[in-house]
């Protein structure tokens, strides 16, 4: 057994910067799983990405694949071999298929007789004669998020092409790449190292690219340099930069040979407010802004260049010419935009469509002002400021800045309404109303945020259900799933009690008159919804994502603990959240699994005897048996304290209460036969059950739980 | 890829455009001149959109004054208007080295990829309009766009096989780094024996005027009515087998739903129809015209030198 190291380099056009890391991870799960399925061991892989390249390099490769050895049973031997002991056909047919003659064959008695056998095993390929398969199907399997075409061929990958480097230990293995030769050529930096560079081993590759060719070619390498860099140059600047996982990322996806250079702009621009500044340095120019030790932006920035220039104040002064008009178009439009207040734009969300069939940005602030009043006093707020913030929570979609820079929307609008003069909690819950944004997000800070935000979302997840466009698969175009779990956070986190169906209820009845308020003119190609079914789809469709809630979010809530509470429907998604939180206590009492078992047992015999003798009714005659009649007592002892407890949404306690009906209700299954002769006491008996059941399922259906 | 020969900067901005009219012209571009109609970019031109259809070779570079009304900011903006130049190169296919002869022009404008911090940041062009889309990048000089280079995907709904590669140079912003000025109205036009010309000399009324235009002067009314005819137009001259013709009204309509939207006289809703009204004609320009080549007998294909 030897191996040899293995070296795999694509060298393109430069790639998309958000492909770079991706591409190169994947190239190295794509040969491995290769080397994997064919049996060839190795020992290190390391992946390389650059802007120019995607690479792959594995320690040891071994030379052959692993033997497989070849086990393979015959036809019976009584079939194989006829009367006079020579071979039949059928037996003929089994060693000529095993590639051997028949004498060669073996025999394995089994518990159905005697068989033909066949062993061998089969040496392991030269993995020189497999690598160039390999290859070419784990470059065709990348994911690549767009393919383009070049020149005149017909070979398709994320940009053009130039060079294969395919090497095992100082081999070049010929194959042909997207219409690429394979060779031993690289070539280095873009401008600071243009020539080939000839790689002698595989083994040489990271070196002789960071020698010679000017090329940092490990990603998280050069992210550390760029990320350390970028600080030590900050501290210089007396700062710290604001440095976030998707910059990072970006920028060492556009350099080979990180070179961060500071560079400042014109301190008046400070007066922006931070989020506009840091979306133009960060989001247009991809550069690092800097903060001082009391959080305050600084005036100074950090780019990374991409080479090492013989005249860095050119590079500096060109990218603080770009940076200068862009800050300067921006304070125009902040300027712009705080001319005419907030509010006056609301008319003009008339122009604005939200969704065709659901009217303009106007409509829904509408339908969603009256959401928002509908929900104040659950949020303990002023409906009269939910309504205001609603109305104006959509105006600075009109703005410039939001113009020039969608994802400040929200953010502007909170901005405007302060200048304005609007109640600070109007244009704080504005500047929040769109959070949670992404899974694990801050919730709006205040009550009226968390008010906007919910019948922001609830507003859309309706309309769109009343217009038929609910997400199916893995299409949500209108990121409903997102929305739908934004509202439920919210309303959990915070502890909101909020009777959703009502709310639904209200949402559905705006979003259906606002749809058929369009219909007229167009004739609908089917029937639309009928408020009852979407009421329903998205009462539905907001605790599935309930369920997703729980997995993503909370350990130890199990399906059954879900499906046990989904049961009962609640209106309340904190309600919800207080049943399941309470089953998790319950579930950690030692009577637990009994009395999950005694419910399920008890809901067997009431359906039961539902099918049997249906809702004929029949007089029940007293209880006899001491383990019936304790049960009865332990029950209308537990009844007022129970249901107090559940009056209080204090399901742990009550479930706590009934736990202790255990061991009552376990003498009663072993001692009491429910199914009496006499039909008087048989009705007592089930009476007396479907007390006890309809206790438990006042808080959640137990029979659902493992037990 | 050896080192470009690295020139002096161009002082003046019909310099700069001379430098790479020779430059190209080296590369064996076809040298041609403005299409002469309003268009919003150097790929309305026939010799992007059309060239790119069909198999034949082609190889090109031209000046195209372009428009976009909604930029007009009545001469009062340093960096943006409403009527700019952009230097437009194609070659179909594109070749090996494309991004090594576009780094050339660099060099021969005085650009040194040693001293500045050139890179191709990912960036895809789409025009709904024109039914077309390919795959490139925004070129940074030290943080700021001075190209988009795009190798053509699909066009008029045809895909481009072989594949276009096209450059558009923003003239004004190339020139300004250059010169080194704050506003493009500063831009030296020209300097002779009888005095410097700037960009402001040349073009400050007009963009105060055409401004004022677009946002206030433009019947509406009339341009929709245009619009209405000149859509019918084309498709009459589609069904009569007549691709240029043709194409030239759906440019016009294009241009004309351009200053409708500058108005903003089409609403939200309203401005995706007309997109695609709008494609719907590029896509049976696109169709016609390839028919046209192909009953020529795709005549550059006999000129492979080209």
């Amino acid at each position: 057994m030897s191996g040899h190291d293995f070296l795999l380099e694509l060298g393109t056009e430069e790639l998309p910067s958000a492909a770079v890391s991706g591409l190169s991870v994947a190239l190295a799960e794509q040969l491995t799983s290769a080397f994997a399925s064919h049996g060839i061991s190795h020992g290190m892989v390391r992946s390389f990405g650059t802007p120019r390249r995607l690479a792959v390099w594995v320690k040891d490769l071994n030379e052959r694949a692993a033997d497989a050895s070849i086990v393979r049973r015959g036809p019976p031997v009584s079939a194989a071999v006829d009367a006079t002991g020579n071979p039949t056909r059928a037996g003929l047919a089994f060693a000529e298929s095993c590639g051997c003659s028949f004498a060669e064959l073996g025999r394995v008695t089994e518990a159905k007789g005697e068989f033909l056998h066949f062993a061998s095993v089969k040496a392991g390929a030269a993995t020189t004669a497999l690598l160039g398969d390999i290859v070419i199907q784990a470059v065709a399997q990348l994911p690549v998020a767009k393919r383009m075409r070049w020149g005149d061929s017909d070979f398709e990958f994320a940009r053009p092409v130039h060079w294969v480097v395919l090497l095992y230990a100082e081999q070049v293995l010929p194959c042909e790449v997207l219409g690429v030769a394979s060779g031993r050529i690289t070539y280095g930096h873009r401008f600071m190292a243009p020539g080939p560079l000839t790689l002698s081993a595989a083994l040489d590759y990271e070196d002789l690219l960071f020698t010679q060719g000017r090329v940092v070619a490990d990603f998280e390498q050069r992210r550390q340099q760029i990320r350390s860099g970028v600080t030590d140059l900050a501290a210089i600047e007396g700062g710290t930069p604001v440095l976030t996982d998707a910059l990072l990322d970006e920028v060492t996806a556009l350099v080979e040979w990180p070179v961060p250079l500071s560079a400042g702009f014109d301190a008046r621009f400070l007066d922006l407010p931070d989020e506009v500044i840091l979306a133009t340095l960060q989001g247009h120019q991809r550069y690092f802004a800097l903060r001082a030790a009391n959080g305050r932006l600084l005036n100074r920035f950090i780019t990374v260049a991409n080479l090492v220039s013989s005249d860095p104040t050119q590079v500096v002064a060109g990218n603080e010419r770009v940076v200068g008009p862009r800050l300067s178009d921006a304070a125009f439009f902040w300027n712009q935009d705080r001319a005419a207040p907030l509010h006056s734009r609301q008319e003009a969300l008339r122009a604005v469509t939200f969704q065709a069939q659901l009217g303009s940005y106007f409509d829904k602030s509408v339908r969603a002002s009256a959401l928002a009043s509908h929900l104040a006093p659950a949020f303990h707020a002023d409906a009269t400021l939910a309504v205001r913030g609603m109305q104006l929570a959509k105006c600075d979609l009109l703005s410039g800045l939001v113009g020039e820079f969608p994802e400040l929307q929200g953010t502007m609008g909170g901005y405007y309404a302060r200048h304005d003069g609007e109640p600070e909690a109007i244009a704080t819950a504005i500047s929040e109303h769109y959070r949670p944004r992404f899974a694990g997000d801050e919730l709006p800070s205040g009550a009226l945020g968390q008010i906007l935000s919910v019948a922001d979302k609830l507003d859309t997840i309706t309309g769109i259900f009343a217009i038929g466009q609910k997400p199916s698969g893995t299409r949500d175009p209108y990121g409903l799933r997102r929305a739908a779990l934004g509202v439920l956070r919210i309303l959990i986190e915070t502890r909101r009690e909020v009777d959703l169906q009502d709310c639904i209820a209200l949402a559905t009845r705006n979003a259906v008159a606002d749809r058929d308020a369009r219909l007229g003119s167009g004739a609908a190609k089917t029937a639309p919804a009928s408020g009852p079914a979407i009421e329903r789809d998205v009462y539905d469709y907001m605790i599935d994502r309930l369920r997703a809630y729980y997995t993503e979010n909370v350990a130890g809530v199990t399906t059954e603990m879900f499906e046990a509470v989904l049961d009962r429907r609640p209106r309340s998604a904190y309600d919800f959240d207080r049943r399941v939180q309470a089953l998790a206590v319950f579930l950690t009492l030692a009577d637990a699994p009994a009395l999950a078992a005694a419910n399920k047992r008890i809901a067997n015999i009431l359906r039961k005897s539902d099918e049997s003798e249906g809702t004929t009714s029949i007089t029940p005659t007293p209880l006899v048996q001491v383990e019936e009649l304790s049960l009865q007592a332990a029950l209308n002892e537990a009844r007022p304290t129970v249901l107090e407890a559940i009056a209080q949404q204090n399901y742990a306690e009550a479930l706590t209460r009934l736990a202790g009906l255990r061991g009552v209700v376990d003498a009663f299954f072993d001692k009491v036969l429910v199914n009496a002769n006499e039909p008087g006491l048989k009705a007592a008996r089930l009476q007396l059950l479907r007390d006890l059941r309809s206790l438990f399922l006042s808080i959640a259906d137990l029979s659902r739980l493992p037990g | 890829m050896a080192r470009d020969a690295l020139a002096e900067r161009p002082r003046t901005f019909q310099d700069l455009i001379l430098r790479l009219q020779q430059y190209w012209a080296a590369q064996g571009c076809v040298l041609m001149q403005p299409y002469d109609m309003e268009v919003g970019a150097g790929t309305f031109h026939v010799a992007t959109f059309l060239r790119a259809i069909g198999p034949e070779p082609w190889r090109a570079a031209y000046v195209q004054p372009s428009r976009r009304p909604t930029d007009g900011r009545y001469g009062d903006n340093p960096f943006r208007l409403q009527h700019y130049y952009q230097f437009q190169v194609v070659m179909k296919p594109s070749p090996a080295d494309f991004i090594d002869r576009y780094l050339g022009s660099l060099a021969s404008v005085g650009l040194d990829p040693l001293v500045q911090d050139v890179r191709l940041v990912e960036d895809n062009w789409e025009s709904p309009t024109l039914g077309a889309w390919g795959l490139g990048w925004e070129i940074w000089v030290n943080g700021m766009e001075v190209s988009q280079f795009t190798y053509f995907q699909q066009v008029g709904g045809q895909d481009c096989k072989p594949v276009m590669g096209e450059i558009t140079y923003g003239l004004e912003r190339l020139a300004m780094y250059l010169q080194g000025v704050e506003s493009i109205y500063e831009l030296v036009w020209s300097d002779s024996e009888h005095g410097k010309i700037t960009y402001g000399d040349v073009y400050h009324q007009n963009e105060v005027e055409q401004s004022r235009y677009n946002f206030e002067l433009a019947d509406t009314t009339e341009l929709l009515r245009q619009f209405e005819a000149l859509e019918s137009e084309c498709t009459r001259l589609l069904e009569a087998q007549s691709a240029l013709p043709a194409y030239e009204k759906m440019l016009r309509a294009s241009h004309t739903f351009n200053l409708l939207d500058a108005r903003r006289a089409i609403s939200v809703t309203e401005r995706q129809r007309y997109i695609l009204r709008v494609r719907t004609l590029a896509r049976g320009v696109a169709d016609a015209y390839l028919k046209s080549r192909e009953a020529l007998g795709f005549p550059l294909l006999k000129k492979q030198a080209l």
